[in-house]
């Protein structure tokens, strides 16, 4: 009772939208017939698609798993090789000991042990290059006196 | 069309069992039987039309919002909700357990892919053959499992935890049958160094000692992040502590010695060192008690080193200051017992010349003047009387006297009777020497966490602490440990060990407890040193001897990686040399 207006109402258009045929076949079925089709091929392409950048991303996450446990491996290697009881043995074996504090300069002190050379007067260009570390050598002073 | 009761059809369970229906099913069952014959009823209404038409319309309803929500669905899945399906959620780094570093990322442990190798010999063509070629390429393999395995007439694991190397070494051979499994296994590259720190985890990728059992929680949590943990460990530090704690111990020829540093202001523990080592890769054969972590598990009667404890509680209770006079002319007695110095002067003697001259007596009667109470609330206050905080399970108890009376005071005074652990000595250490504030011990990179520093003594006796410290190894018993400008301060300790029942000089104990640099404001840059040696076999056994060059030889060489410089101060020049102007005139030792 209550749907008989609502069928009234849109029964022209719809009557009209369902008698468009074409050699008997109404419009209405192809045209979502081809919605559907298209549809199918769309999902199956973006399913291709997705399913391949998937397998991608996996593929790069596997590469990146085994460069970081290669990278690991080579870390542990490196740490292997310089265990401080390892360098130690080593350095002591050529010779090599902790430096004595009579030998220690920090770097303000390196005028200290050698002064700069005094830069000659621009004018004799010739001399210079002579000069200059004889002057230096001669004012070095003996560690003795730095101390 | 039929004359029959419809109601004969209706679903079974809604009659006979009435009394047991709920209102609901009884709803559904009556909705159900309108709508299969409302068909009819329409007919008898005479209008059947209608009815197909609302039964069309309903079911286009119901399927049009069945059909929405799902593309509804499908969308939102598809455009906005996060991407975390299928291969990209997990983080490819991942780990069972996080990599172990020090404090500047070097790395103390980490999980390597091992493989186990599997043997099946019904595909093995020349059993001998293949025998004798993994026994040359394996040389590590039983060879009775081996045998066994290939004597066998199923699949079996003949060998577990072969690294990279080996498993290229056997899979070279090209034979037929034999396959390797990847398991994830825990590796410590640096073989004896930081070993008991360190600790080691289980195949299940649990800790089972050391820092691993500590921090299991957090390194299990870093690894899931793909993230390390880093430890307070400098491993320059740790390298030059253990190097030269094995080259004192063996110049001393003694059964063990620990070596701790650690930074007096944050607690963080720098190097821990426990001697003899052994190799984590093959525990079963350390050598006899290689494997105990001496310096949180050892406990020891560690003598004179807790003369700094007595003074530092007499001055801060200001019972006594540096001139309060004590009388070591003659022995002191308690009872039946008499206190001597080991280096007796047999005279009076102000405060800082019992700490100088170590005088048992000066300091025994200082601790008998303060009585029990004082002294223990002390030495609560400066952790002696509990395991040390050091965040490592196999921190011990200290072994503490049941009775206060005097002769344990005495004997507490100067470091008997109460046997403690090297690493609750150095947490002391490092309260007495950073302006009175005691820091939990942490192996954590920046210190324990939300830690509250209790105030336990004043900064004014810590400020004297570090002066007396500091006189001790210019003018006392230090000598050996003052590297030159790094104003390094400390006090030695020798004690002798209790066997069977008596304290035997042959077994003694030597350390040397030290600071530097002992200047500068009392918050500022400091490092405290620790070095224990026990039972060494050398004469003098004395921490001066033992002990003391240890820590030079140590401060020296680290205070370049710590960013310590060298600089002179009131007695050395910053080479080590004597300031020259200095002279004791006044003949006050200041």
């Amino acid at each position: 009772m209550t749907t008989a207006p609502f069928f009234t109402y849109s029964r022209t258009a719809l009557q009209r939208l369902f008698d468009w045929k074409v050699r008997g076949v109404r419009w209405i079925e192809i045209i979502g017939v081809a919605l559907v089709a298209i549809m199918i091929v769309s999902v199956y392409a973006a399913k291709a698609a997705a399913a391949r950048e998937s397998s991608r991303i996996a593929q790069l996450e596997q590469d990146i798993r085994e460069n970081g446990q290669r990278v690991r491996l080579l870390r542990a290697e490196v740490a292997r090789l310089e265990q401080p009881a390892r360098l130690e043995s080593l350095s002591r074996q050529i010779g090599m000991a902790p430096v004595d504090v009579h030998r220690q300069a920090k770097e303000a002190q390196l005028t200290e042990l050698k002064p700069m050379p005094v830069p000659t007067a621009p004018a004799h260009p010739a001399v210079a290059p002579a000069a200059a570390p004889a002057v230096a050598d001669d004012a070095a002073p003996a560690p003795e006196t730095v101390r | 069309m039929s004359v029959q009761d419809h109601r004969y059809h209706r679903p079974a369970p809604g009659v006979d069992l009435q009394g047991r229906l709920s209102p609901f099913w009884r709803w559904l069952s009556e909705t159900v039987w309108r709508l299969e014959h409302g068909f009819e009823r329409a007919r008898a209404d005479a209008r059947p039309e209608e009815d197909t038409r609302v039964r069309i319309f309903l079911i286009l309803i119901v399927f049009s919002c069945v059909f929405g929500a799902l593309a509804i669905g499908a969308s939102y899945k598809a455009l906005i909700a996060e991407a975390n399906g299928r291969g990209s959620g997990i983080n490819p780094n991942a780990l069972v357990r996080g990599d172990l570093t020090d404090r500047n990322g070097e790395l103390l442990a980490t999980n390597i892919i091992h493989y186990g190798l599997y043997i099946d010999p019904a595909e093995i063509w020349d059993r001998d053959l293949a025998y004798r070629q993994i026994r040359r390429a394996l040389p590590r393999i039983s060879a009775e499992r081996l045998k066994r395995v290939l004597g066998g007439e199923r699949r079996l694991i003949a060998l577990t935890g072969l690294t990279p190397q080996e498993k290229a070494a056997v899979h070279d051979l090209a034979l037929g049958g034999v396959t390797f499994e990847p398991e994830d296994r825990r590796a410590y590259p640096l073989g004896t160094s930081a070993v008991h720190l360190i600790g080691d985890a289980d195949t299940g990728g649990r800790g089972v000692s050391g820092a691993e059992l500590a921090f299991n929680d957090e390194i299990r949590a870093a690894g899931q992040r793909g993230e390390s943990f880093p430890l307070s460990i400098d491993l320059r530090v740790q390298g030059v502590l253990e190097n030269e704690l094995a080259a004192a111990a063996i110049k001393a020829q003694a059964k063990g010695a620990v070596g701790i540093v650690t930074d007096v202001q944050t607690g963080e523990v720098l190097g821990m060192a426990s001697w003899p080592t052994f190799n984590s890769s093959n525990r079963n054969a350390a050598p006899d008690g290689a494997t105990l972590n001496r310096a949180v598990s050892g406990h020891y009667e560690m003598g004179s080193v807790f003369k700094t404890f007595t003074v530092a509680a007499g001055l801060d209770t200001g019972r006594a200051d540096m001139n309060t006079l004590f009388d070591a002319s003659q022995a002191f007695q308690i009872g039946d017992r008499k206190i001597k110095d080991f280096h007796a002067q047999n005279r009076v003697m102000t405060l800082e010349e019992v700490y100088l001259h170590s005088s048992n007596i000066g300091t025994s009667q200082l601790a008998v003047q303060m009585g029990p109470d004082t002294m223990r609330d002390y030495f609560r206050r400066l952790g002696l009387l509990d395991a040390s905080t050091i965040e490592l399970k196999e921190s011990a108890k200290p072994v503490v006297p049941r009775r206060w009376d005097n002769s344990t005071l005495a004997s507490l005074s100067f470091g008997y009777g109460i046997m403690i652990t090297p690493a609750q000595m150095v947490q002391a250490m490092g309260a007495l020497t950073n302006g009175g504030r005691m820091i939990p011990l942490s192996l954590r990179k920046g210190g324990a966490r939300g830690a509250q520093p209790q105030q336990v003594v004043t900064e004014e006796t810590s400020r004297t602490i570090l002066d007396l410290l500091r006189r001790n190894v210019v003018k006392g018993s230090g000598g050996f440990a003052d590297a030159p400008g790094l104003r390094v301060g400390g006090k030695t300790g020798s004690a002798n060990k209790l066997v069977n029942g008596r304290y035997d000089p042959s077994h003694a104990l030597g350390s040397f407890a030290a600071v530097f640099p002992v200047d500068g404001p009392l918050n500022g840059k400091r490092y405290a040193i620790l070095i224990v040696m026990d039972e060494p076999g050398t004469y003098p056994k004395t921490g001066a001897y033992v002990a003391a060059p240890a820590v030079k030889n140590i401060a020296d060489r680290i205070a370049g990686f710590l960013g310590v410089e060298r600089r002179e101060d009131r007695w050395r020049t910053a080479l080590g040399e004597k300031v020259p102007e200095y002279q004791d005139v006044a003949g006050d030792g200041l």
